[in-house]
């Protein structure tokens, strides 16, 4: 059982301010990834909650409790870190055990459970290396079991996966996801990778600049992103922005000289009354255009950017570069025209001013 | 092949350098086994009919042995508490607090200050614990150097943060975090600690001069230097002493000589 809660949180350095009264909310078992560019605030977030940086005004509640005085020793938590902080000098076994050591646990139990880790996590070979005798992987495991052996009640990930390559990146987040489902335990993950992020999360939080953007599932910040930020910064290839102009009554909005979209109902009224938006087409919203489409756009294709599964054309809409995701089995080419189409269904609307979505007005 | 045309230039000074270097120490052997007048012209360079009754002489005609384990005990409380202060000085020096920077200046100020100029207080201080004449007093003004604890500093330093961090928040106190993680993480600024504090404090000769009264508690600069007023034509003894009290200093040095060079070159490139 562990909720943990934000209330108000900020972060200062001397007189800068790097985080900007956050509140955030985790329920128990929940896995929560805090996700946004470098430098937003994540790890500073994520140690404030471990105790290693004082809270310069808010509260932190672990279970109900506020936690802002208490030692991060005190908090029950356990926390794997970017570069891992493996001690050099001790050996796997030891590395798991050093912080149990501390808490009056039997042997006994210190060494059941370091076994148990070590199945769980496949290391039951190396437990008598250092550190430096392991892959990056292994390492990695070796600080989860660490981690694990300490039977936390909240645990905390900085960047654990970000020095792996590509691929073991990829089998190391189905084991942390594996790892959730059989600890059960209340996890807070950061990462600057939003395919991290949508893959693990139960619930994303999206950070810029020391304040959060969205908090929603993975399917809610991906289908109706709070900002073009949140838009653009969830989904790859990234979102397309291109300025429309909005019809006075708010019922269609121009993209190009005889490209008019008509947007579905709920938008009209936020629309109304606006002569700019920003439109968000995200790439796989593009179609070829068939007889039932009402608008098309005829367009050249500049680059062909094919990855097997899917084809990238990259084109532009008057003078703005566009990008979208086709089947490959087209055979396009540069060079290439094409008449494409978009599902108005799945197109957002953002204020051009300050990048907000006009649907927090639909209601 | 150009290689090894490059470097045996630099090779050839180097051997020279040392060969130079060796020369007084050479001088000190040899005088040991000959005994002959060191002011004779011209000097021989080997020595004529070499013994070692000059090392039985001062085996026999002064308490050496009793000076030797003196000299040895003092110098184990020195490194010994050399290395738990040092290293819990230096570790309070890598966190944060307010006010570090003002210890920082008086540690490196105080550095400047000669112990000469301290020795008054010393002796006040060590004569109001009544430690004059003991083992303690002995040590007491060796117990920390403030560049081993800048050594240790500097080398903590350069543990990541992150080991610390974890420690702390599996709840390994802090004394466990100097002792278990960031002394063993540290060889080289260990064994700079053990060879400064142990050479200092072998060598030290005003301060034993000036707080022992019996000859049973005398260090071996102290009885070298009695040595040398009692027995007036005895240049043979005289520098077989210098061989014997010489002999552990080049012991350590070469137990812990590469961790040494490491430490103080690492101690140099940090700030
Ligand atoms: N000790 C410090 N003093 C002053 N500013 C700091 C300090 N630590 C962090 N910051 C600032 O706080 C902001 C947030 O830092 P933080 O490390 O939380 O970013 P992050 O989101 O984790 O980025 P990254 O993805 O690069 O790790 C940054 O702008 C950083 O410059
Ligand atoms: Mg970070």
């Amino acid at each position: 059982m562990a909720t943990v809660e934000l209330k108000n949180v900020i972060k200062r350095y001397g007189d800068l301010e790097v985080v900007h009264g956050v509140d955030l909310a985790i329920a128990d078992k929940e896995f929560v990834v805090l996700v946004g560019p470098s430098g937003c605030g994540k790890s500073t977030i994520l140690r404030m909650i471990a105790g290693l940086e004082d809270i310069s005004d808010g509260e932190i509640l672990i279970d109900d409790t506020v936690v802002n005085e208490l030692e991060p020793k005190n908090r029950n938590i356990a926390m794997v870190f970017q570069d891992y902080a493996l001690y050099p000098h001790l050996t796997v076994r030891q590395n798991m055990s050093f912080g149990l050591e501390n808490h009056k646990i039997a042997k006994a139990e210190i060494g059941k459970r370091v076994a148990d880790a070590s199945v769980i996590l496949g290391l039951e070979d190396y437990m008598d290396r250092k550190p430096r005798q392991l892959s990056g992987g292994q390492r990695q495991r070796v600080a989860m079991g660490r981690a694990i052996v300490r039977n936390p009640k909240v645990f905390l990930f900085d960047e654990p996966l970000s020095n792996l390559d590509a691929k073991l990146r990829g089998v190391m987040r189905t084991e942390i996801k594996k790892l959730h489902q059989r600890v059960a335990t209340t996890v807070i993950f950061v990462t600057h990778d939003q395919v991290e992020a949508m893959t693990l999360a139960d619930r994303v939080v999206v950070l810029k600049d020391g304040h959060v953007e969205q908090i929603g599932t993975p399917e809610e910040v991906y289908h109706t992103p709070a900002s073009v930020f949140v838009a653009g910064f969830i989904g790859s290839p990234t979102m397309n922005f291109i300025t429309g102009s909005v019809s006075s009554s708010g019922d269609s909005v121009r993209l190009a000289d005889n490209f008019v979209l008509t947007p579905p109902e709920h938008w009209h009224a936020a629309l109304a009354g606006r002569r700019e938006v920003t439109v968000g087409i995200r790439p796989e919203t593009f179609h070829v255009a068939d007889a039932e489409d009402a608008s098309v756009l005829d367009i050249k294709i500049d680059v062909v950017e094919p990855l097997g599964s899917d084809t990238m054309i990259f084109f532009k809409i008057d003078s703005a570069e566009a990008v979208a995701r086709v089947v490959p089995k087209l055979g396009l080419r540069s060079g290439d025209t094409l008449s494409v189409s978009v599902d108005t269904q799945a197109i957002h609307f953002f204020d051009p001013e300050n990048g907000q979505s006009l649907r927090g007005s639909e209601a | 092949m150009m290689r090894k045309n490059r470097t045996w230039p630099i090779h050839l000074a180097l051997i020279t350098i040392s060969m130079v270097m060796l020369i007084p120490f050479y001088w000190v052997l040899k005088t040991s086994v000959a005994g002959e007048n060191i002011f004779a012209y011209p000097p021989s360079i080997l020595p004529k009919d070499p013994h070692v009754f000059f090392f039985v002489d001062v085996w026999y005609f002064i308490p050496f042995v009793r000076y030797f384990f003196n000299s040895i005990f003092v110098v184990t409380i020195v490194i010994a508490l050399n290395l738990v202060f040092n290293a819990m000085a230096g570790y309070a020096l890598t966190k944060n607090f307010r006010g570090k920077k003002v210890v920082m200046l008086l540690l490196l100020s105080c550095m400047m200050i000669p112990f000469q100029a301290t020795i008054i207080p010393a002796y006040l201080v060590t004569a109001k614990m009544g430690l004059l004449n003991s083992y303690i007093g002995l040590a007491l003004p060796e117990l920390s150097h403030i560049i081993c604890i800048l050594i240790f500093k500097a080398s903590f330093d350069a543990v990541p943060k992150s080991l610390v961090e974890a420690a702390r928040i599996d709840g390994v106190p802090e004394w466990k975090i100097i002792f278990k993680v960031m002394l063993p993480l540290s060889k080289s600024a260990i064994a700079t600690n053990v060879i400064l504090s142990f050479i200092w404090s072998w060598n030290q000769l005003l301060w034993p001069l000036i707080i022992i009264r019996d000859t049973e508690m005398q260090t071996i600069p102290l009885g070298l230097s009695y040595f040398l007023s009692y027995f007036e034509d005895t240049t043979g003894a005289l520098y077989a002493f210098c061989v014997m009290a010489l002999v552990p200093t080049i012991f350590v040095f070469l137990l812990a000589q590469r961790q040494f060079i490491e430490g103080l070159t690492s101690g140099a490139t940090k700030e």
